[in-house]
């Protein structure tokens, strides 16, 4: 087993090699490289030359991409060009909201995706299953930031119940507020990965309702409801936990969209807001930093599947 | 031509996906033919500025008054381009390694196959936003950031496909007669691989008009003025109180376009089923 961890950490150094890489050239990318990145388009030869000697863009393109993955391995990425501030500390102010967000949101994913996959897996063709089956599709296909303006048009414009834009609000300092500023990210998040829950957990629930301890537990008179949540439901989530790293992603994605919905102060915005100021440290910093997320939250997740399920060949 | 046609029939039976059928031949002929309608996505009318439906604005207008049915029927236009490219860009690059991976097999298919699983591990969102921070805002950045991430559900389904018809006794026939391997990849699989293709063309389409709206709302999309239905969206959330159908309105049409896209993929994905193993991607998951 720690054999197995290891040899799954190794393998991913190649994968954030390759990654910082990408992030690292996307500034020698920018037209004019990374100089015009820093000063702009209108620059003087004077101002061009004091960059390119301030940022040690005349050495070897090899020692500027050590010297740069040097410092970022120690979380240093540099100082945002429009706030002066330094990366990380922008980064580590605006990661307690996305964790909020993203821990309400699954908790919203799970209440719904799991009661809508069990329903309609038990009844297979049925109205019902068709009906929920159609939930799926609709959580998936209504645009994430769309169904965000609904429920702001029905709660906030209509109704007055919750606050149109979200601010942050630490769950221990004020829980009450902290609820009603999450409430609607967290559903129109919720929603969305509810739908690939939902669509993954009925397919591998039908299959395993095949199986023959179903019809053991059955035949033993065993009440559906203990059959259900004790038997099925331990091997259904197993594959479907090799889904989760799908999951993510779409996560990842729609939390981008919904902090900017509700103008949320989270990690998505600060990147859509570096983006949009063509602000390179922070943006390189942005997405390194939800990449790593990322690879690590899949890896966990992996080892987690090898551990629970024994049959798992992890050599 | 008549195998198409075979199948916009036996799509026709299903009352879903003939509604699908519909209400995208509506916005496409919109699109196509919007030149030719009454109407004019640009004019501003500023003593009519967020007004809601009437006779004469039937979708209202925006903050500058311009009437927002019009840019609705342009930004068709812009989210069929946007999709159409993304799709091509998809496909130019995805059906070439799939082709490549599975008929060579060993080093090549190896390396491909890693650079399309680096592809796939990507959120699509995040890969799109860092390629326009570096090419700058524009439809063509839109279609291709958009086409890249498409990339790898063509390249998997195409290599599933020639690694499943490699062996075939027609493949060995044509290679025995001195055919070569790009003759073979192109003129002999891939026009016995096109069902599950043409499932992955809709299916994409519906993610990339998904995709080219969301990058739209963040800003990041195609450059105002142009019409996009992503942007509508944008600006429409500043104007909640005053004007609610701002918002509303094009969201359902960019939604319904993308649900028919969804309804005819997979009812495709099942029609096409019968007659070959497609072991397509499904659209869940993918896009944001």
């Amino acid at each position: 087993m720690t054999g197995y961890i290891l040899r799954r950490l190794l393998q991913l150094i190649p994968v954030l090699i390759l990654a910082s890489i990408g992030v690292w050239a996307m500034m020698y990318a920018v037209p004019g490289g990374p100089v015009a990145a820093i000063v702009g388009d209108n620059a003087t030869p004077e101002q061009i030359a004091a960059v390119t000697r301030q940022y040690g863009l005349d050495r070897p393109i090899a020692v500027q991409y050590l010297d740069w993955f040097g410092s970022a391995l120690v979380g240093d990425f540099g100082e945002s060009y429009y706030s002066r501030a330094p990366v990380l500390q922008l980064i580590g102010e605006r990661l307690p909201a996305t964790l909020h967000l993203a821990v309400a949101a699954t908790i919203v994913a799970l209440l719904l995706g799991i009661p809508v996959a069990v329903a309609s897996a038990l009844r297979p063709g049925t109205l019902l299953d068709r009906i929920l089956s159609g939930w799926s599709a609709l959580a998936l296909g209504v645009p994430t930031f769309w169904l965000g303006i609904l429920l702001i048009l029905l709660f906030a414009v209509e109704l007055r119940w919750l606050p149109s834009a979200s601010g942050y609000v630490p769950i221990w300092e004020d829980p009450l507020q902290a609820l009603r500023n999450l409430a609607l990210p967290a559903i129109t998040l919720g929603v969305y990965v509810s739908g690939i829950l939902a669509r993954f957990l009925r397919a591998s629930l039908v299959t395993e309702l095949r199986a023959d301890y179903v019809r053991t537990a059955r035949a033993k008179g065993l009440p559906e409801r203990q059959i259900v949540w004790v038997h099925l439901m331990r091997n259904a989530l197993l594959p479907f936990i090799t889904i989760v790293g799908l999951m993510m992603a779409g996560f990842i994605g729609g939390a981008v969209v919904t902090e900017a919905v509700f103008t949320y102060p989270g990690l998505g915005r600060l990147l859509i807001q570096a983006i949009s100021s063509r602000d390179y440290p922070l943006i390189q910093g942005c997405i390194l930093v939800i990449l790593v997320l990322y690879v690590a939250i899949n890896l966990t997740v992996d080892v987690l599947y090898a551990y629970i399920d024994p049959r798992i060949d992890y050599r | 031509m008549k195998a198409a046609f075979g199948i916009l029939g036996r799509l026709m039976i299903r009352p879903g996906s003939a509604l699908a059928v519909l209400f995208l031949t509506i916005i496409a002929l919109a699109a196509i033919f919007a030149d030719l309608l009454p109407l004019d996505p640009f004019r501003q009318n500023l003593l009519h500025s967020l007004e809601g439906p009437s006779a004469q604005y039937w979708f209202g207008t925006d903050e500058l008054g311009r009437d927002i049915l019009s840019r609705v029927v342009y930004g068709a236009r812009t989210s069929l381009l946007t999709a159409a490219g993304a799709v091509a860009v998809a496909a130019l690059f995805g059906i070439p390694i799939g082709l490549i991976g599975g008929f060579f097999g060993g080093w090549r298919d190896a390396a491909l196959m890693r650079f399309v699983d680096v592809l796939l591990a990507l959120p699509a969102i995040l890969f799109a936003m860092a390629l326009i921070a570096v090419l700058g805002r524009s439809q063509v950045a839109a279609f291709i950031a958009v086409g890249i991430t498409g990339i790898p559900a063509f390249a998997r389904i195409v290599r599933a496909q020639t690694l499943a018809l490699r062996k075939r006794d027609f493949v060995t026939a044509v290679e025995s007669f001195g055919g070569s391997s790009g003759y073979n990849m192109f003129r002999t699989i891939l026009p016995n691989a096109w069902s599950p293709i043409l499932v992955q063309v809709v299916v994409l389409c519906s993610i990339a008009i998904l995709l080219e709206a969301a990058l739209a709302f963040l800003g990041v999309g195609v450059a105002p003025p142009t019409p996009s239905w992503g942007e509508m969206l944008r600006t429409g959330k500043s104007y909640l109180y005053e004007a609610p159908t701002y918002a509303l309105l094009p969201g359902i049409v960019l939604t319904l376009t993308i649900l028919s896209f969804d309804t005819i993929g997979r009812a495709l994905g099942s029609l096409l089923e019968d007659r070959h193993d497609t072991g397509t991607a499904t659209a869940g998951g993918v896009t944001s």
